[in-house]
């Protein structure tokens, strides 16, 4: 018969300045954990939402970003009007020549200074794009200087509300509406006319074209025309790889949450063992008592064990609360593949708080072998002497 | 008995307890170390003498944009100019995407005289200088991918629509960043039609004071023109590039903090769980006439003692591991250096004391107060 589940509660509680602090140990451990991880996923998350699987997009050959890519007018010309590509109730091809450039503005602090992606997107830009709308004021109208700007960059850059202007080189760009983006990549963006971005810009070029082909077959068939086509130098690919590609930012941050927790619990499970030997230590009467009143030295065992991983299970969930209040905070890194600022949320989902009870679950059975080990081998006869 | 043997024997007694704590202040203070290593790497571009005399001339939009190559000449007749290089970054792949390393398009005659903390072998910077499609390599990189003074090598464009066919003529040692690939700006601007386009400049003065004149001068040069500059201290340029990569600072702060604060936990309880058990010792002690003051020392002197030996393991640990370990390429490019300073080893021997007093102020304090009396009758 095993012992009661009551028995490890009781004892944890009597214990209760000891149980705290190894719990809010391992709590700790864990809600460093979810938090780092959580970076990674805001990030990952970002990436991955923005892209639209129905959706192409037109790089030069050779290029990894919009931000390099170059588009000569005429490949554009000659790219717009191809068979398969989808059209809109005008009868215009959805097929969006875009120019990316990079600006550098100051923070909202006046705290230095952030690059930040400035995109010259034409009226199907929207169509292509149908997580991008308007929460604040009105589309911008070309050749005005006017521009709108996502919530996050309004939010976290100087001069970047609505009826507010800032400068570029000598273009001053009056802010005229705010966008959301239902956090894509695009939330990092300020949005102005292409052919105005491409003259104060200086380029005689696009960057990129986005496209929606009618189907995934002429999509397909589409991209090979593309790819083969002598007078075009470019390379193809589905919106949604573009941005794929770009989620392995996200990889050095998870290693250091791993490496972090690794370390940290090894720390935390040496502390729940110091608890638990002195747990064993101060009940060496109770353990001969058990064993006299006929529970088996299996069941002295699991008891210790349980009382381990209740105490680790205990940490693991005020860890994961401890974390929770982080879910959905902005924040914003450099982006190398870009040159720009991208901001992202912190993102805590069920599964990582799986994963950090998982990683308090490891440390209590961890923290709790040997002193259990150490409790059922007591000779009993010992044991009831002990004072 | 001494009362330093007392210590000493009291610490030693529950050896599995000492050694499980020492272990836990030990890895803790390696990750702390490990972190504040990481911060310094990030956040502290390497200065040297030499780079205090150098400025650079960028764009005003972003770095993103180009500058016309007449500016050069303009800059050079300034008066406090040594040099002035052209620098443009060209982000080329070498085989594969995951080889990312820095590459540079410079003016060859000029590039070490302008960073003369790097050393090379004079007659491969005079064969480098002379044969336009020769480069030099940092000599981190030279390791990194197996690479001799004769190899060839290809660089895919991907912000320049051309590939470099480089020969490498030279490895270079010192100076602020080994990771480096320098080639002829004048090849990549042949490449590209003789288009004339300049990333950055870099100007090396002839003495510190010119360079805030001689920034506004530069500047004003080019006020209203179509590609206006914005001239910054080589510091400010690469402080510039490390505050986009967002607030590492707060966050590995908070990361260390949280760390600390276990410690404290951990160390705290097994030091109250070690006093208490010794509830009857300490009346006894006090009862042969140690006063609250003394018997404090006793306890603090035990938890002073294993919080610094976990912290001495724990920092030079991290020296010893950290002097081993090639962090360059297990970090791929990330950590240039990761040097643990002493500053950084100091600083977590400070933590380890200040922990050892601050842990043991709980259980000290109930043992002071507690009576003789009742500390007698108890039985464990």
């Amino acid at each position: 018969m095993a012992i009661p589940l009551k028995y490890n509660l009781r004892n944890l509680r009597v214990r209760w300045r000891l149980t705290l602090a190894t719990m809010l140990g391992i709590a700790l451990v864990v809600a460093v954990f979810v938090m780092v991880m959580a970076l990674a996923r805001g990030l990952k998350a970002t990436y991955v939402s923005t892209g639209d699987e129905r959706n192409l997009l037109v790089l030069r050959r050779g290029s990894t970003a919009d931000t390099t890519s170059q588009i000569t007018r005429n490949e554009v010309r000659r790219i717009r009007y191809l068979d398969g590509i989808a059209r809109n109730e005008q009868g215009e091809p959805l097929a969006s020549a875009e120019i990316v450039v990079l600006a550098t503005i100051d923070r909202i602090d006046h705290r230095g200074t952030a690059n930040v992606v400035v995109r010259g997107v034409g009226p199907v830009a929207l169509a292509l794009r149908p997580n991008v709308r308007l929460v604040e004021g009105r589309w911008f109208q070309p050749s005005l200087r006017e521009c709108v700007v996502s919530r996050k960059i309004a939010e976290r850059f100087a001069n970047c509300r609505v009826g507010q202007s800032f400068r570029t080189g000598k273009t001053t760009w009056h802010v005229v509406g705010t966008f959301d983006a239902a956090k894509t990549a695009y939330e990092s963006e300020i949005w102005v006319d292409a052919d105005e971005a491409r003259k104060e810009f200086n380029r005689n070029f696009y960057g990129s074209i986005l496209l929606r082909p009618v189907s995934t077959a002429a999509g397909a068939a589409l991209a090979r025309r593309m790819e083969q086509d002598p007078l075009l130098q470019v390379r193809v690919l589905p919106e949604t790889e573009y941005f794929r590609d770009q989620t392995k930012m996200a990889g050095p941050i998870q290693f250091v949450g791993t490496f972090l927790a690794t370390i940290m619990s090894i720390g935390a499970a040496f502390s729940a063992m110091n608890t638990m030997y002195a747990a064993v230590g101060a009940r060496t009467r109770e353990i001969g008592t058990l064993c006299v009143l006929g529970f088996r030295r299996r069941d002295i065992y699991a008891c210790f064990l349980i009382e381990s991983v209740l105490l680790a299970l205990g940490g693991g969930v005020v860890g994961c609360l401890l974390s929770l209040p982080l879910n959905g905070v902005a924040t914003g890194t450099f982006s190398w593949t870009t040159f720009a600022e991208v901001a992202f949320e912190f993102r805590i989902t069920g599964e990582l708080l799986a994963k950090g009870l998982g990683f308090a679950l490891l440390m209590g059975v961890l923290g709790g072998l040997l002193p259990a080990r150490l409790a059922a081998r007591k000779p009993v006869l010992d044991a009831l002497r002990a004072v | 008995m001494t009362i330093h043997g007392f210590i000493l024997r009291n610490a030693l007694r529950n050896k599995r307890r000492m050694l499980l704590t020492v272990l836990s202040v030990a890895l803790s203070l390696f990750l702390f170390v490990t972190l504040q290593t990481a911060l310094r790497e990030l956040t502290q571009p390497a200065t040297s003498e030499e780079a205090a005399l150098r400025i650079v001339v960028r764009h005003k939009v972003s770095l993103g944009e180009v500058l016309p190559e007449k500016y050069q000449s303009r800059i050079e007749r300034m008066p406090g100019v040594a040099y002035c290089m052209k620098l443009t970054w060209f982000g080329g792949i070498y085989k594969d995407e995951r080889n990312f390393f820095p590459q540079f398009g410079v003016d060859a005659e000029k590039l070490f005289p302008i960073f003369a903390e790097s050393s090379i072998d004079p007659l491969q910077r005079e064969v480098f200088i002379k044969e336009k499609t020769a480069c030099v390599v940092g000599s981190k990189t030279m390791q990194r991918f197996g690479w001799k003074v004769g190899d060839r090598i290809t660089l895919r464009g991907t912000i320049w629509p051309v590939d470099l066919e480089l020969v490498i003529r030279g490895v270079y040692y010192g100076g602020l960043d080994e990771t480096n690939l320098f080639f002829h700006h004048e090849y990549l601007d042949e490449l590209l039609g003789k288009r004339g386009l300049v990333g950055t400049f870099w100007v090396k003065v002839t003495e510190p004071d010119v360079i805030p004149g001689l920034m506004e001068r530069i500047d004003a040069a080019f006020r209203n023109t179509n590609a206006e500059t914005k001239t910054e201290t080589e510091r400010a340029f690469q402080l510039g590039f490390i505050s986009m990569f967002g607030n590492i600072k707060l966050l590995i702060g908070s990361i260390s903090s949280v760390i600390v604060f276990t410690l404290i936990l951990v160390t705290a309880s097994t030091m109250s769980m070690s006093i208490r058990e010794r509830s009857r010792e300490i009346a006894i002690l006090k009862a042969l006439g140690f006063d609250g003051r003394q018997v404090c020392g006793v306890i603090l002197a035990e938890s002073f003692g294993l919080a610094v030996a976990g912290g001495l393991f724990g920092c030079l640990g991290a020296r010893l591991l950290f002097d081993q370990v090639d962090m360059y390429s297990l970090s791929r490019g990330v950590f240039i250096k990761f040097d643990v300073t002493p500053h950084i080893i100091v600083t977590g021997l400070l933590v380890a004391a200040g922990l050892g007093v601050v842990s043991c102020l709980l259980p000290a304090y109930t043992s002071i107060r507690a009576s003789v009396v009742g500390g007698l009758k108890e039985l464990d």
